[in-house]
């Protein structure tokens, strides 16, 4: 593999992990419904505690009222969120931390695709070979020109009808 | 009734046993009388499934309480569409939907190819009955329908709530056909594999199935989706539930294998590929059955844990590990006739198309199943929910997006730069030009910006080709436009069924981008005569009503809606608190209903969270942009698959040059 494929697989996965790492942002500004959305509720109703729509749901309305307050005290929402992993483990963040074994499930979908590409890209080397390699006998200026006549027609009929 | 039901289900089991024997060996024999023998004993199954149905529709129209089934997802105020939407409401139920669908499915099939004598037919029959007699085998000895009770309660204790909307009464059965109807292709590639007819016959005789089930699939998860909407009350339309998950996976893998039969049919190429796309749609589609009966994950579309989960597994272990196996023993018959001449060609882009749309589908599997594997490895039962799925598959759905435009333009075998720039030129300008305008406009997230001018680009490409074709048929016919445009879509409906279809996948996309980036929310507790602010909207909380019907507490309140000043009329949002309901959907029996006022350009949507007797409510509101363009762009994927699968006009061999009418004899 050339450098420049090399170059262009490195851009892709740099490109891959930085859309990766565009989670929603949560600066000072960040609301009770932005840091909701990175929990799970835990009344049992296995959704994202903003989308918890229960009548009277104890969990969600405790949990959301927590996070108003540690956010009017001024704490950062990763905090907040540290506390809710210490008080209810890990099964209440909405998705897996980037670390550790919940690392493969970032990765492995990255890996497969690269691993699919690779295999894609060998399958079309070898059937470029084989397109470039297939060997074409000399044509008279003849039959040159009726292949030519017979391309032309096939080509009109085929911007009318031709998606099969 | 009950007993005639059972009796009749246990009949049909005795029927598919021996028809899927009788087509093996009528099959493998070449014995006419067998087969045709074997044909009858299909139709028996179909019949005798139905008359099952109708067993269990007639139970519970007339309230027959003594079928446990009957008591349990049916009452006696429950109206006649969702006492015969009750069908598919419940584990057994539902399964003997899908027993159902399959001996209709397995019906058609069988009946449409006989009179073309299909040699691949007996096998794939065989393997429809086979699959046919194990969901019997449930239904009969694990989750049986018609299992009565000693003691008949007066009344039963109703649908479940959550499912009394119109949109349930289609979803279910969509998806359900969605998942079932992929067994046609499935036992016609299974049967091209064992009787070594590995050519393009069997593609040909499945293409049109696929698509119809594709579409079914894809408009049930669709409307799936419109019901979340509506019904569940939380704001959004895809939650990336595992059940929602496992209805989205075997589409994908469909949508690529839908691609990639091309490639086999125009080329020679992918056979193996296709076959493995297929066994993997399958297994994927009754998957999604396992996962909501196994209890394994978490879902708020699980039914109540049963023993069909290790039934299922092992069904999905023999089916996978069998066809691979057999497919393995092929593969040197499979060899491609593969070439190409260059990267730049339809070829490629179908290629990476089926990488992005497998690779979505694999990322999706991966985290559906992750919390199971988590568990088994590190003792911890972690969530992966929305944010892992928009993150993963965010950039994955872009490129697919890429290819939905650039797949349709460029032609097989090879696309000269000429070609390409005078296909992309315009719509790259154009998407040039929208991109200035959002920035102009506001718009300043740098993703929503990408994904918008990506996806108008795309759009512009495929309506700037339909026009320029349009434009040469009006040109070499001298038809006017409106006509040129009809007789196009007339005279090759695949080809721009497609084109339909990716327009509608654009505005599914627009819709989504516009909701996820830009969606706002806001809950506020409101006295009577109190208003809250959203964005350009003013909601002011009038009244609250509470009124009982026969099976439900209504609670509602009435909201003054305005816009910068402007009252643009009411809203009112209400809860339902149902008396005589216990499933464990949700907690006790409450539904929320929410108001929404929607345009083309935002939804405004409104929650009533609680309302106390002093007047005092709490509400959520959210404004949703773009979301009506999910539901149109649906509209555009069903129109254009429609389109796609109508059958085409048989076309009239036309002679290359015309002949004269004295000497037509001398040709």
């Amino acid at each position: 593999m050339s450098i420049k494929n090399n170059s262009g697989i490195a851009l892709g996965i740099i490109f891959y992990l930085t859309v990766l790492s565009v989670s929603p942002v949560m600066a000072g500004s960040a609301t009770v419904s932005d840091v909701s959305r990175e929990l799970v509720c835990q009344c049992g109703c296995t959704m994202i505690l903003s989308n918890c729509s229960h009548a009277e749901c104890v969990p969600r309305d405790t949990m959301t009222t927590l996070i108003g307050q540690k956010l009017a005290q001024g704490e950062p929402p990763d905090e907040i969120i540290q506390y809710f992993v210490a008080r209810y483990g890990e099964q209440v963040l909405a998705s897996p931390p980037k670390q550790g074994f919940n690392l493969t499930a970032w990765l492995l979908p990255l890996a497969a695709l690269l691993a699919g590409a690779g295999v894609i890209y060998a399958a079309l080397k070898q059937w470029l070979w084989r397109g470039h390699s297939s060997p074409t006998a000399p044509m008279s200026p003849e039959t040159n020109q009726e292949y030519q006549e017979r391309l032309d027609k096939e080509l009109t009929d085929f911007n009318e009808s031709a998606f099969r | 009734m009950g007993d005639a039901g059972y009796i009749v289900l246990l009949l049909a089991f005795a029927a598919a046993i021996y028809s899927a024997i009788a087509f093996a060996l009528g099959g493998r024999g070449g014995h006419p009388a067998l087969t045709e023998s074997a044909r009858n004993g299909l139709l028996a199954v179909f019949i005798l499934v139905t008359l099952s149905v109708e067993v269990l529709v007639f139970a519970l129209v007339t309230h027959d309480f003594s079928i446990e089934y009957v008591a349990s997802y049916s009452s006696r105020d429950t109206s006649l569409p969702y006492l015969i939407s009750g069908l598919w409401a419940g584990n057994a139920g539902s399964l003997l939907f899908w027993a159902w669908l399959l001996s209709l499915f397995a019906a058609v099939v069988t009946f449409q190819k006989r009179k073309s004598g299909h040699e691949l037919l007996s096998y794939a029959a065989t393997i429809l009955m086979t699959t046919e007699a194990f969901f019997l085998i449930l239904l009969l000895w694990v989750a049986n329908p018609f299992r009565t009770m000693a003691f008949v309660h007066p009344d039963g204790m109703g649908l479940n709530p959550l499912l009394e909307n119109p949109g349930m009464i289609i979803h279910p059965p969509a998806l359900l056909a969605g998942y079932v109807g992929f067994a046609i292709p499935f036992a016609f590639a299974i049967s091209a594999l064992l009787t070594r007819r590995l050519g393009d016959e069997w593609i040909v005789a499945v293409r049109r199935w696929t698509l119809l089930t594709w579409l079914l699939l894809g408009a049930g998860n669709i409307i799936g989706a419109w019901w979340a909407y509506m019904e569940l009350g939380w704001g959004g339309y895809w939650a990336w539930d595992p059940v929602e998950n496992a209805g989205l996976m075997p589409w994908l893998v469909a949508t690529a294998f839908l691609h990639s039969i091309m490639m086999q049919r125009r080329r020679g190429m992918l056979k193996v590929w296709n076959m493995v796309l297929i066994i993997l749609t399958f297994s994927l589609a009754i998957f999604g059955t396992f996962l909501t009966r196994s209890g394994i994950l978490s879902s708020v579309h699980t039914f109540s844990e049963s023993g069909l989960g290790p039934l299922f597994l092992a069904f999905i272990g023999i089916t996978l590990l069998g066809s691979l196996g057999l497919l393995y023993f092929r593969r040197k018959e499979l060899k491609s006739e593969a070439e190409m001449e260059s990267l730049v060609s339809r070829e490629s882009t179908f290629l990476l198309n089926n990488l992005l749309l497998v690779g979505a589908a694999f990322a999706i599997f991966f985290g559906t199943i992750f919390p199971v594997i988590s568990e088994a490895v590190r003792g911890v039962k972690i969530t992966v929910g929305a944010p892992f799925f928009n993150q993963v598959n965010g950039p994955i759905f872009l490129a697919v997006i890429l290819l939905t435009g650039l797949c349709a333009l460029i032609g097989w075998r090879r696309a000269s730069i000429k070609n390409l720039v005078r296909g992309f030129l315009w719509p790259l300008a154009a998407a040039v030009i929208l991109g200035i305008s959002l920035v102009i406009s506001g718009l300043r997230e740098w993703y929503a910006l990408a994904a918008f001018c990506l996806s108008g680009f795309v759009l512009f490409s495929i309506l700037y080709q339909w026009f320029r074709e349009v434009k040469a048929r009006h040109r070499i016919k001298a038809e006017n436009y409106f006509k040129a445009f009809w007789d196009l879509l007339g005279v090759n409906k695949p080809r721009y069924g497609g084109y339909i279809v990716h327009l509608g996948i654009l505005l599914l996309a627009i819709g989504i981008i516009g909701s996820s980036f830009y969606d706002v929310e806001k809950e506020a507790v409101l006295m009577q005569g109190e208003s809250m602010s959203l964005n350009n909207y003013t909601l002011t909380y009038e009244s609250t009503d509470q009124y009982d019907t026969q099976s439900k507490t209504v609670v509602s309140a009435t909201l003054a809606v305005y816009n910068k000043g402007k009252l643009l009329g009411k809203l009112i949002p209400e809860k339902h608190f149902h008396r005589n309901h216990a499933q464990p959907l949700t907690e006790g029996a409450t539904v929320t209903e929410v108001a929404i006022r929607s345009t083309l350009q935002e939804d405004l949507y409104v929650i009533l969270i609680s309302a106390d007797k002093n007047g005092r409510a709490a509400f959520k509101v959210l404004v949703n942009p773009l979301v009506n363009w999910i539901w149109i762009g649906g509209g555009f994927l069903v129109l254009g698959g429609l389109i796609a699968f109508w059958p085409e006009r048989q076309r009239q061999a036309t002679p290359r040059q015309p002949a004269k009418k004295g000497n037509r004899d001398e040709h």
